[in-house]
């Protein structure tokens, strides 16, 4: 007999295992990239193994976090129990589940990245680990937010109360909520992921650079995560929007095509904004006198790249609103 | 674990309007102003040679965006702007910094601060566009490279107000998120102060800073 507690039991158990299986698919990747060049830093220097294996710790455990807010969101899926009140817990519980595990991936990976440049740079330029070390905490940290935004939803989705929505086309809300912010943070994560591992390289080449590299990766990684946002802007609006019940399959299929728009729009410009951020550091580091000039161009780039992204997001806000 | 959905608000009926304030947010907001403005009395009230701490923070603050300023907008304007940058981010830092204190919380935790402060910010950077590169030029902008082109980058313009506004609000109101949660979970016992070193003071400082910058580069965008 299935009634709706057996549902959210089963759903949480689902969404339980999405979230962190998924959730441990980027972390452990970015983790063996730092692990893996700092084995190569050694090579050129062993002497310096305690400065790497400190550096690398601490970049992986930047690059872990990721995957520990997706354990913390499985745990509570498995060890919390909702008042089963209406069956649209279990449908958020797998958002939960999706949104939290989908966008730990590209974060995990991203943050992977500076941390691995981070160890070669300190074995390049030893007198000045202290700067690389500064770029690596700030890149990989920034690394996190598009992690933060998917366990931001997760929680709303875990949390509210959704007894005042009609299941009928709730679920689909729910769900497309998930996707949008998990798919849209895959995007950006790697994105950023590539651009700090260029600032940390060029910083690492040319520590007199340091202020203006780190500028200028401040901003190409905050901008690289639009889309990141265009996909968490979705899913607050699937959540909080007042929904009319309508069993017609149109309405829910309208709800969750915007969460899948803005979710998979999300991820190439995501990649590409990280590409141009990337160059951008990559040449300030090298040219600082330059910075005015780079820093325009990158901007003026990046407003292209980001186009077919704000496609997917009008799309998905017409589906929201207007149909 | 109700403190998630929970919105302290009163409901006020003005001439027929439904006007909602949040308690909460306007007493941080306030705090906040208050905590800024005694700080530039006791920074500027003895100035001198030998500074007092109050007044070599001060310095620092305002030398160091000053050449910021100075590197994104040139010579000229840097008079008019750096105030507003350099005010935007002891505000907002101040603002991040104060859910560390335990009973005060964020008001950039809440959506409403940081969409007025990107609004302000999208507002100033178009007016000071229209006012120094006039009208014709500043419309003559938006139909580039083709006049086709001009819906698009009206909306790209207005995803910027949604981007730099949720990204604030994202990462404060995620850090403030899981140093509930986790502190639910373990009782508070030990990792609750490190989460709260790590969002509070690391991410809200980023975080401060990246809103501040891109408010200067979009303002340099318009004016150049």
């Amino acid at each position: 007999m299935l009634n709706t507690a057996t549902y959210i039991s089963a759903s949480s158990f689902l969404g339980a295992a999405l979230a962190i299986g998924f959730g441990a698919i980027g972390a452990a990747v970015g983790e063996g990239y730092a692990a893996g060049l700092a084995n190569q830093a050694l090579s050129f220097r062993p002497e310096k193994s305690g400065d790497v294996l400190k550096n690398m710790l601490v970049g992986q455990a930047i690059a872990e976090s990721a995957a520990i807010f997706a354990l913390v969101v499985a745990i509570l899926l498995l060890f919390s129990t909702p008042q089963p009140k209406t069956v649209l817990i279990a449908w958020a519980a797998i958002g939960a589940g999706l949104s939290m595990g989908l966008s730990a991936i590209g974060s995990g990976v991203g943050a992977g990245l500076p941390a691995g440049s981070a160890c070669v740079g300190i074995v390049r330029q030893p007198q000045n680990a202290n700067k690389v070390l500064t770029t690596m905490l700030i890149g990989s940290a920034v690394c996190q937010t598009p992690a933060i935004f998917g366990m931001v939803i997760a929680f709303l989705l875990l949390f509210l109360d959704f007894s005042n929505m009609p299941v009928y086309p709730g679920w689909a809300a729910l769900l497309g909520a998930g996707l949008a912010t998990g798919l849209a943070a895959g995007g950006p994560g790697v994105g950023n992921g590539l651009t700090s591992r260029e600032a940390v390289t060029g910083v690492a080449r040319n520590p007199e650079a340091g202020t203006e590299t780190n500028r200028v990766m401040l901003i190409g990684l905050s901008v690289g995560q639009s889309t990141a946002i265009y996909g968490f802007l979705i899913s607050l609006l699937l959540v909080f929007t007042g929904l009319e019940k309508s069993t017609s399959l149109s309405d829910s299929f309208r709800l969750l095509g915007a969460g899948l728009s803005s979710g998979f729009g999300g991820i190439g410009p995501g990649v590409g904004l990280g590409v141009v951020a990337a160059y951008a550091c990559k040449w300030v580091a090298r040219r600082p006198e330059a910075t005015g000039i780079l820093t325009r161009t990158m901007l003026v780039g990046m407003a292209v790249t980001e186009s077919t992204s704000i496609y997917a997001l009008i799309v998905a806000l017409l589906l929201v609103i207007v149909f | 674990m109700e403190e998630i959905s929970h919105i302290p608000q009163i409901t006020l009926n003005l001439l027929g309007f439904n006007l909602v304030f949040n308690i909460e947010t306007i007493v941080m907001t306030w705090i906040v102003m208050g905590i800024l403005i005694t700080f530039g009395f006791l920074a500027t009230r003895k100035i001198a040679f030998v500074p007092n701490p109050f007044q070599v923070v001060g310095e620092l603050l305002v030398s160091s965006f000053y050449d910021l300023t100075k590197d994104a907008l040139g010579e000229d304007m840097v008079k008019k702007y750096f105030p507003l940058i350099c005010s935007l981010f002891m505000f907002l830092l101040l603002s991040d910094w104060l859910g560390i204190i335990p009973m005060l919380s964020e008001p950039t935790k809440d959506l409403n601060t940081p969409l007025s402060l990107g609004i302000m910010g999208f507002c100033i950077a178009h007016y000071s566009g229209i006012k120094v590169k006039g009208i014709k030029q500043y419309v003559k902008g938006y139909c580039e490279p083709i006049i086709f082109m001009a819906p698009l980058n009206l909306i790209g313009e207005l995803a910027k107000v949604i981007s730099i506004s949720f990204r604030l609000f994202g990462n404060i109101m995620g850090g403030a998120i899981i140093i509930l949660v986790v502190s639910h979970l373990v009782y508070s016992l030990i990792l609750p102060p490190l989460l709260v070193f790590f969002f509070g003071l690391f991410v809200g400082t980023i975080q401060a800073f990246v809103f501040t910058m891109l408010t200067l580069v979009y303002i340099s965008l318009q004016v150049k």
